[in-house]
């Protein structure tokens, strides 16, 4: 992996991070005002939610590249 | 008969309203891959400034909004530039030290003379 490409990659994690840690903070308000009484566990659980995911998605962005995927081994 | 409906209507609202903006969420890219989470994000900021250009103009505070500063400051540029510094800097030192030792060395040996 060229060194242009990781860095694409890192830029798009973190932009990744903040979309989702952003989207459970907003839906974590949602379901706290809606269902919970205004408490602070949901939204902290829906924010490590979207952390998570951004981290889940990071991981997998970047083994991509030491994978065989399966439509190159269909080509060889 | 209306009170007993009431609280299933309010319920039905919160969660209409909870399962909206889920699937808002989920539609819009937001929850998805990297790449759909950094085009909702690149979108987002080209929508913000137009969107914030309306509302001042509805609200008369066009004559009020302060332009952004450019800071030309690359923090990825400062990054490498000091990790070279310190490199070259680490590779030169034993040669300076040398330099230096045997300068001191001799400016002893001068005034003991």
């Amino acid at each position: 992996m060229s060194e242009k490409e990781l860095g694409k990659k890192w830029d798009r994690c973190l932009a990744d991070g903040i979309t989702k840690l952003g989207t459970g903070l907003g839906l974590g308000i949602v379901f706290s005002v809606l269902f919970f009484k205004r408490r602070t566990w949901p939204i902290t659980l829906f924010s490590g939610a979207g952390l998570g995911m951004a981290y889940s998605n990071c991981q997998n962005d970047l083994r991509s590249h030491y994978l065989l995927h399966r439509k190159k081994k269909q080509e060889q | 008969m209306a009170a007993r409906i009431w609280p299933l209507v309010k319920l039905a609202t919160k969660v209409t309203i909870a399962g909206g903006a889920v699937y808002v969420a989920c539609d819009s890219g937001l929850l998805g891959s990297s790449e759909q989470g950094s085009e909702a994000l690149e979108k987002a900021k080209a929508a913000v400034p137009p969107a914030l250009e309306e509302w001042m103009k509805y609200f008369g505070l066009e004559a009020q909004r302060p332009t952004m500063p450019r800071i030309e400051f690359s923090p990825v540029n400062s990054w490498n530039a000091g990790v070279r510094w310190t490199i070259s800097s680490l590779s030169d030192a034993p040669t300076r030290v040398s330099e230096y030792t045997s300068q001191g060395l001799q400016y002893i040996k001068d005034l003991v003379k």
